[in-house]
C-alpha cells in the first residue's frame, strides 16, 4: 500500500494546531439531518479521507468546512479562523474543487484560469499551471470540449489557483475511467508531496486506501469509525483471504492448524481466512513445509509444490464499511 | 485581488461568453435584423404616404386649421368626409385612420367649453403605417393643442406642424431597440444566472474569496453589457443597412436605452428568485416577453387593443421604452415629453432590482 503509517496520536493530541476543527457540526434541511453531530480535526500535511454512500453528508460538511454553508450548530476552525465568523479570510488560504463541474459555459480553458486568478490576492501565474496539470495543449479549448480526466485535472488546477495549505476535492475521480483515476491519484500525491493538508470524499475504497492518511466513515450524517485504512480494515473486516487450488495429497487439517489461520474452507479450491497474511503466507511458501516443493536431483531441475494458483484478497473499505453500517457502500 | 478587478474579470466573463453564444444572438439581435428585413421588404423603405378620412362633427374655424395642420404633413392626405363614408374608406383600408373631431372642439380651443378628444378609429390588423399615422396625428394634435384628454386644455393658435417624414424603417429601429430591450434584457440575465446557479458555477464563484454581492453584481451588470452591445450593433446596422435615421438627439436616446436596459435586466433578476430550473426560467421569461412584445405597440399600435389590455400594458414598462424611443426618433421630442417615460422605466428598475435581490436564492 502506498499509503503512509497513520498519523501518530501525538501529533493528533499535541501543541501544533490541527489545520481544521470541527465540532458538534449540525445541519438540517427540513426534517432531514444532513449532518449530526459530526466532531473531527485534520492534521497539517495528511490527506483525509471522507468515505460514505451518497447522501451521508460528505458534501454538506465539506461545504460548511469551505464556507459555502452555515451550520444549524456546531463550529469551525479552518486554518485557526473561525469560518462563520470570516469566512473570506478563509476562502482565501483555501483550494476547493466542487462535486460538480461548475465552470462558466464558452470559457476556454487559459480564460478559466484567467478568470479564477482574478478572484484572489495572489495567483500562480497562467502558463505554470497549465504546464502542471498538462493542459498546455488544450489551453485554448473550450471547458465543455475537455475530456472527463482534462476536466477534472482543470477543476483540480483551479483549486490550487491561489495556492492554499489545505485543499477540498469532492468526489474528484467520480465518473473517470480507470487511466484518468489513476492520473488523477498521482496528482493528488504530487500535491501531498508539496506539504498541502488535502480532504477528498469518495465512495471508492481503492481510493481511499491508496490516498489517505486517515479515513472518516460516514453514515447518515454521523462518522461511525475514523482511523487510517490499514487500522480500519484490521479492527472491522474479516481480514485477508488467501485462495489457492486444491492439489490432491494436500493436507487440509494441516493447514487449519496453522497460527494466524482463522477460517479454512476447502472444496474445489482452498480459502483461508486470516487477519494476519504475512504470517500464514510465510508458513504457506516455507520449503521445509509438506506441501513445498522439492528440489529436483533427476533432469526435471525442480517437483512443483501442492500451493498451486495463489490469489491473495485483502480485505477492503467496502467491508469495513458493511460490517460498521450492515449496508453496502454503493447501494 | 481588488473587488473591482474580480467584478470586472467576471462582468466581461460572462459578456464574452454571451457574444460566442450563437443561437441565443439569433434570437435577440438576429431576430431583430430579421424583422427590419421583412419590413424593409414589405415596405421598401420609402416615405410613407398616409391617407387620413377625418369627419368634423365641429366645422369650425379652429377644426379646420386642425385638418389644415394635418394636411401640411408631407406624405399625408385628410379627406373631410361624413360618419358613414369615412368608416366605410375604413372598412375596404382605402384610409389607415378616421379622425372623429367633436363638436365643440371650436368652443374648447376658443376656451369657452369644456375639453374634447379628437377620436382615432384604425382598422384591425394594421401595419406599422396605423403607427406612423397615430404618431403623426398625435405630434399634431399636440402641438395644435398642448394636451388632450379629460382635463381643461389650452390651445395654441392653429400652425402647421413640421412632422418629419418618418419611413417604415426610422420607426422599426426604435422598435427593435425595444424589442432587444425586452428579449435580451430578461432572456440573458433569468436563464444565464439559473444555469450558473443549476450547474454550480455561481457556488464555485462562491468559493473563492469574492463577496457573494460582488458576484451577483458582475452576473446582472455583464447581462446589462449584452443588451447596451446588441443596441449598438443594430442601431449601426439600421442605419448603414436600412438607411433609418434618427430624427433627435443621439445623447437623449442614452436615458431610455440605460433605464430600459435596467428595467429588463431586473425583471430577468426577478425571474431567476422563481425559476428553480434552468426549463423553469426559460417558460417563464417567455411569459413575460411574448405577451408584452404584441402588446406594448412595437408592431402594430396600442390603440387597436382592448381597453383592459391596454391598461396592463400602461402599467408593463415596455410600452413606455417604445413611446421614448419612437418620441426622441421618430419626433424629435425632447426629454420633457419622455421624462414620464423615463421615470416609469426607473421605478421598474428599482423595484425589480431591489425584490429580486432581496429575494435571491443560492441553491
Amino acid at each position: 500500500m502506498i499509503c503512509a503509517e497513520p498519523m501518530p496520536a501525538v501529533v493528533r493530541l499535541g501543541g501544533e494546531m490541527a489545520d481544521i476543527d470541527v465540532k458538534d457540526l449540525v445541519k438540517r434541511y427540513g426534517d432531514v439531518v444532513a449532518v449530526d453531530g459530526l466532531s473531527f480535526s485534520v492534521q497539517k500535511g495528511e490527506v483525509f479521507g471522507m468515505l460514505g454512500p451518497n447522501g451521508a453528508g460528505k458534501t454538506t460538511t465539506l461545504e460548511i468546512i469551505e464556507g459555502l454553508r452555515v451550520p444549524d450548530a456546531g463550529t469551525v476552525q479552518v486554518l485557526g479562523t473561525d469560518v462563520l465568523a470570516h469566512p473570506g479570510t478563509v476562502k482565501e488560504r483555501i483550494g476547493v474543487q466542487l462535486q460538480a463541474t461548475a465552470l462558466p459555459d464558452f470559457t476556454k480553458v487559459r480564460e478559466a484560469i484567467e478568470l479564477f486568478a482574478a478572484l484572489y490576492r495572489h495567483a500562480r501565474p497562467t502558463a505554470e499551471l497549465l504546464a502542471e496539470f498538462n493542459l498546455e495543449e488544450k489551453a485554448d479549448a473550450y471547458t465543455d470540449k475537455l475530456s472527463g480526466g482534462q476536466m477534472q485535472r482543470l477543476s483540480i488546477a483551479l483549486a490550487l489557483i491561489n495556492d492554499p495549505d489545505l485543499v477540498f476535492l469532492d468526489e474528484p475521480t467520480t465518473g473517470l475511467d480507470p487511466q484518468a483515476r489513476l492520473n488523477i491519484w498521482t496528482v493528488i500525491e504530487g500535491i501531498r508531496k508539496r506539504g498541502k493538508t488535502v480532504v477528498l470524499t469518495t465512495h471508492y475504497m481503492e481510493e481511499a486506501e491508496r490516498l489517505c492518511d486517515r479515513v472518516a466513515v460516514i453514515d447518515r450524517g454521523r462518522i461511525v469509525a475514523l482511523d487510517s485504512p490499514r487500522n480500519l480494515i484490521a479492527a472491522n473486516a474479516a481480514g485477508t483471504t488467501l485462495e489457492f487450488a486444491r492439489v490432491p495429497g494436500l493436507d487440509v487439517e494441516a493447514l487449519r492448524k496453522l497460527p494466524g489461520v482463522d477460517r479454512v474452507v476447502a472444496d474445489g479450491q482452498v480459502s483461508l481466512t486470516t487477519r494476519t497474511p504475512e504470517v500464514v503466507l510465510h508458513a504457506l511458501l516455507d520449503p521445509q513445509a509438506p506441501w513445498a516443493g522439492r528440489e529436483g536431483t533427476g533432469g526435471d531441475g525442480e517437483e512443483e509444490g501442492m500451493i498451486r494458483d495463489l490469489v491473495v484478497r485483502h480485505g477492503t473499505l467496502e467491508d469495513v464499511f458493511l460490517s460498521l453500517t450492515g449496508r453496502s457502500l454503493r447501494e | 485581488m481588488t473587488t473591482f478587478g474580480a467584478f470586472r474579470a467576471l462582468a466581461l466573463n460572462r459578456v464574452r461568453a454571451s457574444v460566442r453564444d450563437r443561437t441565443s444572438l439569433i434570437f435577440t439581435l438576429g431576430l431583430a435584423v430579421l424583422f427590419m428585413v421583412i419590413f424593409g421588404l414589405l415596405f421598401g423603405g420609402n416615405g410613407v404616404s398616409l391617407t387620413l378620412d377625418a369627419v368634423n362633427n365641429d366645422n369650425t374655424a379652429p377644426s379646420a386649421g386642425y385638418v389644415t395642420a394635418l394636411r401640411n404633413v408631407p406624405g399625408v392626405t385628410v379627406d373631410v368626409k361624413t360618419h358613414a363614408t369615412a368608416f366605410a374608406d375604413l372598412k375596404d383600408d382605402s384610409v389607415v385612420a378616421v379622425l372623429v373631431i367633436p363638436s365643440g372642439f371650436g368652443a374648447a380651443y376658443d376656451g369657452r367649453g369644456p375639453s374634447q378628444t379628437v377620436g382615432i378609429y384604425q382598422a384591425g390588423g394594421s401595419s406599422s403605417s396605423t403607427a406612423i399615422a397615430d404618431d403623426v396625428v398625435a405630434n399634431v394634435t399636440a402641438r395644435f393643442a398642448s394636451g388632450l384628454g379629460h382635463s381643461t386644455i389650452t390651445l395654441d393658435s392653429p400652425k402647421a406642424a413640421a412632422v418629419n417624414q418618418v419611413t417604415e424603417m426610422d420607426y422599426m429601429l426604435p422598435s427593435m431597440i425595444a424589442y432587444i430591450l425586452l428579449f435580451s434584457g430578461v432572456n440573458y440575465v433569468a436563464i444565464g444566472l439559473v444555469e450558473m446557479r443549476v450547474k454550480q458555477v455561481l457556488r464555485r464563484f462562491r468559493a473563492t474569496p469574492v463577496r457573494s454581492g460582488t458576484i451577483l453584481a458582475a452576473q446582472v451588470v455583464g447581462g446589462a453589457l449584452i443588451v447596451l452591445l446588441q443596441i449598438l450593433v443594430l442601431v449601426l446596422i439600421g442605419i448603414w443597412a436600412f438607411g433609418a435615421r434618427n430624427y433627435g438627439s443621439w445623447l437623449l436616446l442614452i436615458p431610455p436605452i440605460v433605464l430600459g436596459t435596467a428595467a429588463f435586466v431586473g425583471i430577468g433578476f426577478l425571474i431567476t428568485s422563481i425559476a428553480k430550473t434552468s426549463e423553469a426560467a426559460r417558460a417563464l421569461a417567455a411569459m413575460v416577453t411574448f405577451p408584452l412584445m404584441f402588446l406594448s405597440g412595437i408592431f402594430f399600435p396600442m390603440t387597436g387593443l382592448p381597453e383592459v389590455v391596454q391598461v396592463i400594458s400602461r402599467i408593463l414598462p415596455l410600452a413606455w421604452a417604445s413611446d421614448a424611443l419612437h418620441q426622441v426618433m421618430n419626433n424629435g421630442a425632447g426629454f420633457s415629453a419622455i421624462s414620464t417615460d423615463c421615470l416609469v422605466m426607473a421605478a421598474w428598475a428599482v423595484g425589480a432590482i431591489t425584490l429580486a435581490t432581496w429575494r435571491f436564492r443560492w441553491d
